[in-house]
């Protein structure tokens, strides 16, 4: 890519007339055809108890074996794409199915598979929104106001108003150190952070700071890209992603710390597909980072947490990326803390309903979600559930409330540890 | 009375119908929800995927609900099909006539849990897993446990009187159910036992023992609203003990010694022939540090109290070693075991003749057969199925499982598992006749050695049911007609399954 910013957004309204339509839907047909007959052919739904949604919903239509069986029906004529494509909104892309399905498991290693039915639903949601067929307004307004806010419209989920671009980095302005823009190492400030969750970036900047590691944030951070993607707008997507990898060229940029799991996939999964590994820095989860500072012993908890707390493994981390270490052996770290573990692999079926644009399209069954997630941490006896995805922590938070259980981010507990809110 | 050779048609009237009595969510018609609903895992003639979709999708969450579609379905003589978690290996719950596919998947809730009298009561929308976490806390555990283990649910277990892999140990579904809340076809609700009406009690002579009766029926006469279900301390020890053979014939005489040890904590015993392991090496990983010389391979798992177990073990061990068993070792023994739901589903992908490797669908043959007769069966079950692998080329044999199949004991009868891989995406009516023709061949042979067509999937499918008269030739079929009229005079419940199509025609030309 070049170094100039593109400057036309994409439209989200879809100019595809009807006859479009077929040739969308058989471009789809193709691309998951072989993966679609792995799972019809097998068709033994061992994913549909872990899959969140269909834990509340109980309904067959929602699972990833009727994501599949749709494209085998579309393939053989027995179904259009305008006739199933709505039911792909009925996913929070958390990616528990993918690792529970039987093909994953066990062909996986002789013939290099997995079943990739987050990118199915993906893709499904594109071909829909490519055909205009407006299944989804609020994903369309979402990421309508997202192209006029450049960060995602967080602060008004009823009306969907775009947040003000001007004020992206305001979280930072009590902090009691500048941050520089620019530089080799970048702090990106997820949308949900550096809008609402403002605790969050202002923990991670001090326990950053006192780790003595030098650090800016961008010229202008836009958001990630991740939720247009994954609400079908692949193109705003790669708008919002020149943006900020442009914006980091500048910045001179050689490391990004990346503080919540939506933006971290999105920068190892989404943009290798937009961009050749050179024009990439390297990123940095910071609980991986954190966790990194322990061993080094350059950073110490000093003050005690006594809680007694469990852990919800951040989907993208754990089941999508394999990571739930880190986390844990922080947890193990907090002086003062009762950690009660629940083991990741029963965390595929855990979920807070908030991933995949799920609470924007279906926010009953994303608190549904969150209600279930809090009631199984409740079950433990523990005071508090500590996250590491801001994204989670506001409907877990909400139900917690309901619940009276008290909801923490793992990184602000780091801070408090460290002592950095004294 | 009407006969009903030919299915009324689901008509606007019907789902308006639907719709009052249970609420517009609960009915579906559009076409996600009938595709999610087409087929099960059984081998499928996907060419004509729409000939089995069903007309509209029904979600009740209570027996009030269900009872009042199976009124509706009455009043316009349209089919109803039940359907539970649609992970049955026999096409129970596929809509032969299409009409109304009734989804019991939203009554998931436990009703009650009785630690005193050792009984959960159960909708029966739930999983076993899921039960299974729910009881942890309270040291018991619902034995059942299929291969579908994590996925298949209650209901469903009941409607197709299921297997389970520690069956030997606690019994099957059936020997689990306790008491049944049912609907019957013409709507009225009614509570059943093993004899008597008492919910809890396990053993009773008062009056029919009825609830056998709606166990395995495939949902061809009621459909289950409620169940009280056993419960058994959990086990303290769990061990699993996998032995190798030098031949098919070494390993089949240390099954047949294994299964008659009389131990009480066998759970199970099960014999892979040299068509399975040369599967399992050539697919499965797990399986290919196997020494050449393994030809067969026999698992057994002891469950009980640490005692029982520690002491069956070493009797159990000197009874492989003396019939020519060679341990396997812990890892694959302990690891085998514990993906056994897994593995013992998933064949998944199978090879062409040339060895390209495709998606293949998965037939489980699951005849009951009788120990005298296993290797007969096996030589010709095999011979069947590699005479159309040459001729068709689009299926795979991965070869054949012996498991025992009695309840509290390893002897008996075995359920026999032929997995033939069927290649769906290449399939037409040539080769799908082709297919069918294979299973009646099997059939055929199951019933020269007096076997049981099924062991616990059902009869339903093409292949097999049209050989139910045949093996229930000594008026059990004539008896079973008759039930079916009586519960269900106009023929709406899951119509034509099991052959019971019979029954009306039977009745309209006065045979």
């Amino acid at each position: 890519m070049s170094d100039e910013i593109r400057t036309t957004q994409p439209e989200t309204a879809s100019a595809n007339g009807h006859d479009g339509v077929r040739e969308i839907e058989q471009e789809f047909v193709r691309g998951h055809l072989l993966q679609a007959y792995g799972c019809f052919s097998s068709g033994h739904k061992f994913c549909r108890e872990v899959c969140p949604v269909y834990q509340v919903t109980r309904n067959e239509q929602h699972t990833p074996t009727a994501f599949h069986a749709n494209v085998v029906a579309m393939e053989k004529g027995a179904a259009r794409l305008e006739d199933v494509a709505e039911n792909y909104s009925y996913c929070t892309l958390c990616g528990g199915c993918e690792l529970r399905c039987p093909n994953t498991l066990f062909v996986g290693d002789f013939y290099r598979n997995r079943t990739r039915t987050v990118k199915l639903v993906q893709d499904m949601r594109a071909a829909a929104n490519k055909a205009g067929l407006g299944l989804w307004p609020q994903w369309q307004r979402w990421v309508e106001a997202t192209m006029v806010g450049k960060n995602e419209p967080v602060l008004d989920y009823q009306n969907i108003q775009p947040v003000d671009p001007n004020r992206v980095a305001d979280w930072a302005k009590d902090l009691p150190f500048e941050i520089p823009k620019g530089g080799e190492n970048i702090l990106f400030v997820d949308c949900e952070a550096a809008y609402y969750r403002t605790s969050l970036p202002k923990a991670v900047a001090k326990i950053l700071h006192a780790a003595g590691v030098p650090f800016g944030l961008m010229y202008e951070q836009w958001c990630c890209g991740g939720p247009s993607l994954e609400m079908g707008y692949p193109d705003h997507a790669r708008y919002l992603a020149e943006h900020n990898v442009a914006d980091w060229k500048k910045a001179g940029a050689k490391r990004v710390f990346v503080l919540d799991p939506h933006d971290y996939i999105s920068f190892v999964d989404m943009y290798p597909q937009f961009f050749p590994p050179e024009e990439l820095p390297e990123f940095v989860f910071m609980i991986d980072f954190v966790a990194q500072l322990l061993d080094e012993g350059k950073i110490r908890f000093v003050k005690p947490i006594e809680k007694t707390v469990t852990y919800h493994d951040p989907c993208r981390m754990n089941k999508r990326l394999g990571k739930w270490e880190a986390p844990r052996k922080i947890l193990r770290a907090i002086p003062g803390l009762t950690f009660i573990d629940v083991d990741h692999v029963t965390q595929w079926a855990y979920c807070s309903g908030a991933g995949g644009g799920f609470a924007v399209e279906h926010p009953d069954l994303a608190k549904k979600i969150a209600d279930l997630r809090i009631s199984r941490a409740k079950e433990l006896n523990v005071e508090a559930l500590v996250s590491a995805c801001p994204w989670s922590e506001r409907p877990l938070t909400s139900s917690g409330r309901e619940q009276q259980l008290e909801v923490l981010d793992l990184l602000e507990m780091v801070a408090e540890a460290m002592g950095l809110n004294d | 009375m009407a006969t009903l050779t030919v299915p009324n048609p689901v008509t606007d009237k019907v789902i308006t119908a639907l719709e009052q009595a249970i609420g517009k969510e609960k009915v579906r018609t559009d076409l996600g929800a009938r595709i999610a609903r087409t087929r099960v895992p059984a081998p499928f003639p996907v060419h004509r995927f729409a000939d089995y979709m069903p007309d509209v999708v029904v979600l009740p969450e209570s027996a009030e609900e269900v009872s009042a579609i199976l009124r509706i379905a009455n009043q316009f003589r349209v089919p109803v099909v039940p359907r539970a978690g649609g992970t049955g290996l026999a096409d129970g719950a596929v809509p032969l006539h299409k009409g109304i596919l009734l989804d019991i998947k939203k009554m998931n809730k436990i009703l009650e849990l009785d630690l005193v009298n050792r009984t959960v009561t159960v909708q029966p929308g739930l999983n076993m897993l899921k039960l299974n976490e729910y009881l942890a806390p309270y040291g018991v555990f619902y034995p059942d446990d299929p291969a579908s283990y994590p996925v298949s649910i209650i209901g469903g277990r009941i409607g197709t009187s299921g297997w389970s892999l520690i069956g030997s140990r606690y019994g099957h579904t059936r020997d689990l159910v306790i008491s049944l809340q049912v609907v019957l076809p013409t709507g009225e609700i009614v509570r059943l036992s093993d004899g008597g009406g008492a919910p809890k009690v396990r053993k009773a002579s008062t009056g029919y023992n009825l609830k056998q009766l709606f166990i395995g029926t495939q949902g061809t006469l009621g459909v289950v609203t409620e169940a009280t279900l056993e419960l058994f301390p959990k086990p303290e020890a769990e061990l699993a003990a996998f032995f190798g053979y030098e031949s098919f014939e070494d390993a089949y005489r240390s099954t047949g010694a294994l299964s008659t040890s009389g131990l009480g904590t066998l759970a199970a015993v099960i014999l892979f022939d040299e068509r399975k392991v040369d599967y399992l090496r050539r697919d499965d990983e797990a399986y290919i540090p196997l020494p050449e010389r393994i030809k067969a391979v026999v698992a057994t798992a002891l469950y009980g109290v640490e005692e029982e177990v520690r002491a069956a073990a070493n009797r159990l061990f000197r009874i492989a070693k003396e019939t020519g068993g060679e341990y396997l070792g812990d890892e694959l023994s302990a690891g085998d075991w514990a993906s056994r739901h897994d593995r013992y589903a998933t064949p998944l992908h199978g090879r062409l003749p040339d060895g390209t490797v495709v998606p293949m669908s998965w037939h489980c043959e699951d005849a009951a057969i009788i120990y005298s007769e296993l290797p007969a069966i096996k030589q010709k079950w095999h011979e069947i199925t590699d005479r159309y692998i040459q001729k068709y080329g689009i299926f795979d044999n991965w070869g054949m499982f012996f498991y025992s199949n009695n309840p509290y004991k390893g002897w008996g009868d075995y359920l026999v598992e032929i997995d033939i891989g069927i290649w769906e995406q290449a399939l037409n009516e040539e080769t799908w006749q082709a297919w069918v023709n294979l299973k009646r061949e099997i059939t055929q042979a199951t019933l020269e050695h007096q076997g049981s067509i099924s062991a616990c999937h059902g009869a339903c499918r093409e292949g097999d049911a049209e050989f139910i008269p045949v093996e229930l030739r000594e008026g059990g079929f004539e008896l079973m007609k008759k039930i079916k009229r009586l519960l269900d005079p106009n023929n709406i419940l899951n119509p034509s399954k099991n052959y019971l199509h019979l029954a009306y025609i039977d009745e309209e030309v006065g045979v």
